[in-house]
């Protein structure tokens, strides 16, 4: 078991990097509807970011993403998807703070966190950066007031490294 | 020792990592989450036998194109305090592993499968690694859908329990038919599902005195007689058929579902159960309002009926029931958190939010958010009333002053079997600069009965608490907190520490003593033992 152990890390540190796209998981939108996380990819870059009610940091996020979203893309055309992990306990509860809060975002429900599993997320609050193709190109753990400009710095970076492409 | 020298140079590996790796054309992706604690000594907390314990998961994927794979890996070395489910001592395992094929329309997966039908009351498998829960199941599962009209998934296997695998074999179906797809109104969400979950499990694994013959049964002329199981109609094979209904329109959602559950074992005989669950939301631009109603009769499935031992009993679960009480993010109106009387109760939450935002000023704005729930028992007691189990009203009120300041004040009123509290918290931010900032909580709860400071222990009196947090982003984060009883113990349990974040790794190094009580997440609760120590957690992907 050991050697397995070892190996699996060799394996992984060996690799070289590169993007990973998004996984194809399906989940459920602000309506109720069965949707796969890849459909959402419109051509935009966006942040994906995991929150739930029970994870305070996480709400704080979203509300300072929400509050500067209007001056970003006043910068660069953005999407924001929020993807709640609450279970069956607070999924209702989620979808009305979701909904009340004023968050122009892409709302998701992961409700047994399948998509959560997907992209190896075992701390909330974790936020992605994503290009207009589904590739994820950073990502972010935890949330201090202030760290959401982190995020927007990758966006603004995609932007220009598109624009080098023209 | 040796074990820890591999775990940090496993570590090292993955943390050395920032991104997703390429392998061949394919990609891996992974995760690695470590706890540990070196228990310290303390005059007024008993201190482990182990004076260490380090809960390790590695997790690593590999996706190629349609297909994916991977495997996770759990060491305890040994296991923190209170997760005596997941090992006593060492322990060193593969937790799981997978092979999946996806194409647009179906999906097949074999190995350990993570899944929920509908809400979960009749089958949900899951990884809860706080609460030390993983009751995936080892088996096949397949998925097709027929266009968007209907989709249906079938699974078998055997349910993982604590770091074995049970002698049980669980198999399920869910249908979901889409009627507003079949209708042609994309704007309406209106679909019709249901879900049938069978458990089998041999009667020869039931303790000896279930399968011995009751000798007052015994037909003198046959010679025969019947035992425990045959005399409570307990069969190898439990069902549960579940039907729901979920629609969706504009502002409006209304759904539910209706369970039935045949004869399962529990220390009071064998019995038939049954739940009804029903949700009605409305929304209007930043208004909206969630009401939820649940009763549920003897719906504890668990997945070896005949196991006593309450040690092992946390992830012992088929289906997921969980409280439907609200959670909170602080710690006095966490303390005594409601737990489900899955033998019977009725009850429900209603959720009322409103956030109010200056047209001018983005960084100006109020949320309000009041709760209420309330659960009882099923059935009249001897005062031929239903009993109240727990009541809970709550109201907090969020205010952004502008870009620099933030305050929230929450009350609550708690209500249970033994005690009534009220909680008050005040939480205040201050940002300096754009990456500096100061956050601040005060909490106070006043014990509402005089009985309680002296007979429930669990309570205690009175209690304040307070925190003060100073974050450097996005990187350092440095915090201090102390929850001190004034009632009956006059105990403080005290705790700071720092974390440092780069990217997708987080360290997080902490001091401070534990209070025994309930750690829950979802709906389900892991009792954990008081204790003092130094916490050392770690956190990455790539």
């Amino acid at each position: 078991m050991k050697k397995l152990f070892s190996l699996l890390c060799l394996v992984v540190a060996a690799s070289v990097a590169t993007a990973q796209q998004l996984p194809d998981v399906k989940v459920e939108n602000a309506q109720g509807k069965i949707v796969s996380v890849r459909s959402i990819a419109n051509g935009k870059p966006m942040i994906i970011s995991y929150w739930s009610i029970a994870c305070k940091p996480c709400i704080q996020e979203l509300n300072a993403i929400n509050d500067a979203l209007a001056e970003w893309r006043e910068e660069a055309d953005l999407e924001v998807v929020a993807v709640s992990t609450d279970d069956a306990r607070l999924k209702a509860t989620a979808k009305a703070i979701a909904t009340s809060r004023g968050w122009e975002f892409i709302c998701l429900f992961d409700e047994n966190q399948e998509l959560k599993r997907a992209m190896n997320v075992s701390l909330t609050p974790q936020s992605f950066v994503v290009d207009g193709e589904g590739n994820i190109i950073f990502s972010h753990s935890g949330y201090t007031p202030g760290s959401e400009q982190l995020l927007f710095d990758k966006i603004v970076e995609l932007k220009k490294g598109a624009k080098k492409k023209k | 020792m040796k074990r820890i020298v591999i775990l940090c140079a496993a570590l090292c590996a993955v943390v050395s990592l920032s991104a997703q790796k390429v392998v061949g054309k394919g990609q891996v992706s992974g995760s690695f989450e470590s706890s540990s604690v070196y228990y310290t000594p303390d005059k007024t907390v008993e201190r482990p036998d182990d004076r260490f314990g380090s809960n390790n998961y590695l997790k690593v994927d590999y996706a190629n194109g349609r297909f994916s794979a991977g495997v996770q890996l759990n060491a305890f070395l040994p296991a923190l305090v209170g997760y005596e489910n997941l090992a006593d001592g060492y322990k060193f395992y593969l937790a799981s592993k997978y092979v999946q094929w996806k194409d647009r329309n179906f999906e097949i997966l074999v190995g350990d499968i993570f899944d929920q039908f509908g809400s979960g009351l009749v089958f949900r498998s899951y990884e809860d690694r706080q609460l030390g829960v993983n009751n995936s199941v080892e088996g096949v599962r397949a998925a097709y859908n027929f266009g968007r009209y209907v989709s249906v998934r079938g699974l078998y296997g055997r349910p993982r329990l604590n770091t074995d695998y049970s002698k049980t074999w669980v198999r399920g179906a869910d249908l979901v038919v889409s009627l507003a797809d079949i209708m042609d109104a994309p704007a309406v969400n209106f679909t019709l599902e249901g879900s049938y979950v069978n458990r089998y499990q041999n009667l020869n694994q039931a303790p000896e005195w279930m399968q011995e013959v009751d000798p007052s049964t015994i037909d003198p002329e046959t010679g025969e007689g019947l035992n425990y199981l045959q005399m409570e109609g307990i069969s190898p094979n439990l069902n549960m058929y579940s039907g729901r209904v979920n629609f969706g329109w504009q502002g409006l959602t209304v759904s539910g579902e209706y369970v039935h559950k045949s004869k399962d074992f529990f220390s009071t005989g064998a019995t038939k159960g049954w739940a009804a669950i029903a949700e009605l939301g409305y929304n209007y631009k930043t208004f909206s309002v969630m009401a939820t109603f649940r009763a549920l009769d003897h719906m504890a499935t668990p997945i070896n009926q005949f196991m006593n031992d309450s040690r092992y009993a946390i992830a012992n679960s088929i289906n997921y029931i969980p409280a439907l009480t609200r959670q909170y993010t602080y710690m006095l109106a966490n303390l005594n958190p409601y737990q489900v009387i899955a033998t019977g109760e009725m009850g429900g939450q209603v959720d009322l939010c409103y956030s109010y935002r200056s047209k001018e000023n983005r960084y100006r704005y109020w949320n309000f958010h009041a709760n209420f729930s309330t659960f009882y028992s099923l059935k009249p007691f001897e005062s031929k009333k239903r009993s109240l189990f727990w009541r809970d009203v709550n109201v907090d009120v969020e205010r952004q002053w502008n870009k620099k300041w933030k305050s929230l004040i929450l009350y609550s009123y708690q209500n249970n079997m033994e005690h009534e509290a009220h909680v008050f918290v005040g939480d205040v931010t201050h940002k300096f600069t754009r990456k500096m900032s100061l956050r601040f909580e005060l909490q106070y709860l006043l014990s509402g009965d005089e009985r309680s400071e002296w007979t429930a222990s669990h309570s205690e009196g009175d209690w304040v608490a307070g925190l003060v947090e100073f974050n450097i982003a996005p990187q350092w984060s440095i915090y201090a907190q102390d929850m001190y009883n004034i009632g009956m113990t006059k105990r403080h349990y005290y705790n700071g520490g720092f974390s440092y974040t780069h990217n997708r790794t987080r360290v997080q190094l902490s001091y401070g003593r534990n209070r025994a009580g309930y750690i829950c997440s979802g709906g389900v609760c892991r009792y954990s033992p008081a204790y003092t120590g130094v916490n050392l957690m770690l956190t990455s992907s790539f």
